[in-house]
């Protein structure tokens, strides 16, 4: 993981103490100008360290981490300077997840591997080092154990903890009205479940025909609409996202 | 194959919210407990196959995640992750951003390494991604890679269809 800004770890205790005084003594809008000043990935936005920049628009910047977890290892980083996730608008945000579709992409056709960790980390428990956000991406390959992601099974009682405790606050934050059972949410999530062949846009937003739900057709594939796309089977040599995908199977 | 997030639905006690495009859950299988997982309700496996719409909205409610889980369940960070092909360790494929919350004495280590690489690796490395990235990306213009071998017009107008359809084949 790259670094934080040297200029601070340098100082002397002493000087360190004197800048902790004048911390203290500062407003915060003043103390957010100095962490930009300090911040070395606001420096390598600026141009005024060099880094190795594979991708750059009036948002954001991509470069190659110069202590990367495996090859290829891309940072992401806003121009502007957020310290968590939380304080990044969601434009911004979006256009980063956006954009980190792409590279990610990139990194699989380009490198060749396997795989991708998309990660981030807000706040120093999880193991943030540098006080400006971004997106880590991560080329992966099959048994790397770069990242010690490993998942274990929970039991029912705690995931119903865990729903209980934030659901009202997460629900808030949406700006939804809690459904007011749990029947509700069964139902919506019902009813719509087979509009298959266009994944995008097709959402009819509102699905309020009246009708009920069609149960488990979702699990129907959609053979029907394959005819028009025959010369999909790509014959070039990049590895496609479809191999990556179906690796699943 | 049955997919484990779109039977998550019909299961339904960890739900947190489920809308027309995404759904917000607690899942079983989690990195760390209290992790919530947010994902589209449609079944794309990686994230190059999700429309930018879906993962917008992916995105903001990640977020709002992350920030209720400082609230209420006293996180003291968070972890973003996506998990993006076999390779990464997606054990669904179906892709979703997990958001799992840290405290500093959770043990829990997902840090990696650093690498020293080699000046000439780093620059092979660079020129392969910039490469790529002059290209069109796949999702947008599938059948652009393939031209050469001489697709009409007509298939060009299609791509984004033809992709997508394609994904939607392997709809489990």
């Amino acid at each position: 993981m790259a670094d934080q800004p040297k200029s601070i770890e340098d100082l002397s205790p002493k000087e360190r103490k004197e800048l902790e005084e004048k911390l203290k003594n500062m407003s915060p809008e003043e103390i957010a100008d100095l962490q930009k000043q300090q911040c070395i990935f606001c420096q390598i936005v600026q141009g005024k360290v060099p880094s190795k920049k594979v991708y750059e628009d009036d948002t954001c910047i991509a470069i190659l981490d110069i202590q990367p977890a495996t090859k290829g290892h891309l940072l992401l980083i806003p121009k502007e300077h957020y310290a968590i996730m939380p304080q990044v608008p969601d434009e911004v945000l979006q256009h980063l997840f956006k954009t980190s579709k792409r590279l990610s992409q990139a990194l699989l056709r380009g490198l060749k591997v396997g795989g991708t960790s998309i990660f981030m980390a807000n706040g120093q428990a999880a193991g943030q080092r540098a006080l400006h956000f971004m997106i880590h991406l991560i080329p992966r390959k099959d048994g790397d154990k770069i990242i010690e992601d490993t998942e274990t099974l929970i039991e029912r009682s705690m995931q119903e903890k865990v729903r209980i405790a934030v659901q009202d606050k997460i629900l808030s934050l949406m700006g939804v009205e809690k459904q007011t059972t749990l029947e509700d949410i069964k139902e919506e999530v019902g009813e719509d479940s087979d509009d298959g062949d266009e994944p995008e846009e097709t959402q009819d937003t509102e699905s309020s025909d009246s009708d009920s739900e069609e149960p488990e057709t979702e699990e129907e594939p959609e053979e029907s609409e394959e005819d028009d796309d025959t010369e999909e089977e790509t014959k070039d040599e990049d590895v496609s996202l479809d191999d990556i995908a179906n690796l699943f199977k | 194959m049955k997919c484990e997030y779109c039977d998550l639905l019909d299961k339904n006690e960890d739900i947190i919210h489920a809308d027309d495009d995404i759904v917000i859950a607690v899942k079983d299988k989690v990195t760390t407990s209290g992790q919530i997982t947010v994902y589209p309700r449609k079944h794309y496996p990686i994230m190059e196959m999700v429309p930018e719409d879906i993962l917008n909205k992916c995105v903001s409610a990640a977020k709002n995640v992350s920030i209720a889980v400082f609230e209420s369940l006293g996180a003291q960070g968070t972890n973003i992750l996506v998990r993006n092909g076999l390779s990464a360790g997606q054990s669904v494929p179906h892709f979703g951003i997990e958001v799992i919350p840290r405290r500093e004495e959770d043990k829990l280590n997902l840090e990696w390494q650093g690498k020293q690489i080699m000046e000439d690796e780093m620059e092979m490395t660079f020129q392969a991604l910039e490469e790529d990235l002059k290209k069109p990306s796949i999702a947008e213009s599938k059948e652009e890679i393939v031209v050469d071998e001489g697709e009409t017009e007509a298939t060009l107008e299609k791509e984004g269809d033809n992709y997508l359809l394609k994904s939607l084949k392997r709809i489990p």
